[in-house]
């Protein structure tokens, strides 16, 4: 729990944030609510895929697939399957699918893998559409789905399972041994860290929850197009945020959520051309100028060590 | 027609060829900087668009004709990757870390990743996103029963030529052997005395320019926007994990083994295919070869 609250300043920050974001649906508009739900989605999608690709350097490219594979679920099942029982199951089955691709895709090193994943993206992107287009269906329509609040607060729940999540894998002992095959896979692998096995449990625990997170937003939007919930776009979306956050705690990506939603927000969906523009852009100056991200620059400078005992400050 | 047909007919060949041909040259430049440094550069497909958008205007607005276009748009190519270079990656490659480390090569290719996404969303700004084409040397000639239109033919002949010039060069010029050298061992390369640098400026400036000049090429022949050029950045990549890095006669056969499969896969299936088929075989190109390219290399690293 210290990655994500070291002082009081950052559990003020994080307090006020889950205040805004639980009460909002009882106070603020659909418009607004809308955007938060935006913002509770990134979060689930970026901390999701810190488990894997800040933890061990394993950079995916391809985040997106288990999102499109979760919302495609729930439109292919729609009112033949209760619900609940749909979102679960596109966890699972996103989860599955990582565990199924996970050995063979998580031998490639380096900058192939991260190539590799998006290759795979597209590749199911692409054979949905093919799918989709040979059965004669251009896009699909949801009838029926449930109101804004209950999509909001399935989204709620799934954020702070993500943040968990993160915050428990950073602090673990699993997560040491995540970081240290990110420092030396060989020098890890030596020392009698399984590897293969934890980069293949860090791959299935970050594929469940954008699963059940696109089955969550196929209700938002009800209105199914393959190209969209495949959107590459999401995938560098994330990284972005991820890397403009910085650190491999719950907190940095945290910070960079908050700040490319606004952004998000804004020009997606009115000026989706020059967004992405902006996005490329921080992506090539944090990665060049600024590679430990916003919490890099806030912790910057050294805190003066002083020899006490730790309780004082678990605040 | 029958599958048996489709299969023997010199039409098809006659497009896996110009196909091939194409992606041999694109790969070319791409294995440079690739071999070279280290670096995958995934804004190679964009600088192809750009070259296209080059062939376009000079064509449409000043009336020039693409062919005499190429060596220009080849040229500003070129100037871009010098560039980009000097700007960013000069720095990043002389950095205390040195290529062949993962986190800068993953680093590196989210840099290009980065600026692919900036080439085409600001080429679809300026431009608009919608699609271009224009007729040019499009007279249908006849050999033995085949028919090719002029432009094909041209396209053909110009990357052929393309790819053997720069294969000649690197095999027997001096910098062909210091690029060769620091392909094969960067570090040993540079003690004894070959300008690293000098030949990594030169790569990124052969590589820019000769995708430029595919671009030019693929213009003539169809349609293409601001978003066409990620699968022939794919498409080099395949070509150059089939064929091997620093090997001009290999890279040339899986390019052309390539088109042989585009077309004719696109020709047996429909058309919806073909981006099943590309990212396919970069999957499973890439899932043969999981330590990326040439396993037996890595050593050296």
């Amino acid at each position: 729990m210290k990655d994500l609250f070291p002082n009081r300043w950052w559990t003020l920050l994080w307090a006020c944030c889950l205040l805004a974001l639980a009460v909002l649906p009882f106070v603020a508009n659909a418009y607004v609510v809308g955007i938060g739900l935006t913002v509770l989605m990134w979060i689930a999608l970026t901390q999701s895929w810190c488990v894997l690709s800040k933890m061990t350097g394993y950079v995916s490219l391809g985040h997106v697939v288990f999102y499109g594979i979760g919302a495609y679920l729930v439109v292919v099942t729609w009112q033949e399957v209760p619900l609940p029982l749909a979102i679960v199951g596109a966890g699972l089955l996103a989860a599955l699918v990582a565990a199924l691709v996970g050995l063979p895709v998580l031998r490639v090193r380096g900058p192939y893998f991260v190539i590799l994943t998006f290759g795979l993206a597209e590749l199911v992107k692409y054979t949905i559409t093919w799918i989709e287009s040979a059965s004669g269906m251009a896009s699909r329509i949801l009838f029926g789905a449930p109101d804004l609040p209950v999509i909001y607060f399935s989204m709620f729940a799934l954020a702070l399972l993500s943040v968990a999540m993160l915050t428990w894998v950073s602090s673990s002992r699993f997560g040491h041994g995540l970081r240290s095959l990110r420092e030396n896979e060989e020098a890890a692998e030596t020392l009698g860290v399984p590897v293969v096995r934890y980069k293949l449990i860090a791959f299935v625990l970050g594929a469940a929850i954008p699963g059940m997170v696109g089955a969550i937003m196929a209700l938002r939007s009800t209105y199914f197009v393959v190209g969209q919930v495949f959107d590459p776009m999401i995938s560098v979306t994330v990284i972005a945020m991820a890397i403009l956050g910085g650190g491999d705690n719950a907190r940095g990506p945290l910070l960079g959520v908050i700040f490319l939603s606004l952004l998000s927000e804004l020009l997606w969906v009115n000026a989706p051309l020059l967004y992405l523009v902006i996005l490329g852009a921080i992506l090539m100056v944090f990665v060049l100028v600024v590679p430990n991200g916003l919490l890099g620059l806030f912790e910057r400078k050294p805190v003066p060590v002083v020899e006490r005992p730790p309780t004082d400050s678990a605040a | 027609m029958t599958v048996l047909d489709i299969l023997l007919s010199g039409q098809l060949l006659f497009a896996a060829l110009v196909t091939g041909s194409l992606y041999a040259l694109i790969a070319l430049g791409l294995n440079l900087v690739y071999g070279t440094m280290r670096m995958l550069n995934v804004a190679h497909g964009d600088v192809v668009m750009l070259g296209a958008y080059g062939a376009y205007w000079g064509f449409t607005l000043l009336d020039i004709p693409p062919l005499l276009a190429a060596p220009v748009v080849a040229g500003l190519g070129g100037l871009l990757g010098w560039a980009l270079y000097r700007g960013i990656f000069q720095r990043m490659l002389s950095g205390g870390s040195g290529a062949g480390n993962n986190r800068l090569e993953s680093n590196s290719l989210l840099l290009f990743f980065g600026l692919s996404i900036i080439l085409q969303n600001a080429t679809a700004l300026v431009f608009t996103p919608n699609n271009r084409a224009y007729n040019y040397l499009d007279t249908v000639y006849h050999f033995g029963g085949v028919a090719m239109t002029g432009n094909r033919l041209a396209a053909l002949l110009v990357a052929g030529t393309a790819c053997i010039a720069v294969a000649v060069f690197l095999s027997r010029s001096v910098f062909g052997l210091a690029t060769r050298a620091v392909i094969e061992r960067r570090e040993a390369a540079h003690i004894v005395g070959v300008d690293v640098d000098y030949v990594q400026r030169l790569s990124f400036i052969l590589g820019f320019g000769s995708a430029a000049l595919a671009g030019v090429l693929i213009s003539m022949l169809g349609q293409f926007s601001p978003f066409s050029g990620f699968p022939f950045t794919i498409a080099g990549f395949i070509v150059i994990i089939l064929g091997g890095l620093g090997n001009t006669m290999a890279g040339l056969l899986a390019a052309l083994l390539l088109g042989v499969i585009e077309t004719y896969g696109v020709a047996l299936t429909s058309a919806n295919m073909r981006s099943v088929l590309l990212y396919g075989a970069f999957v499973a190109a890439l899932l043969l070869f999981p330590n990326g390219l040439f396993a037996g290399r890595a050593k050296s690293r």
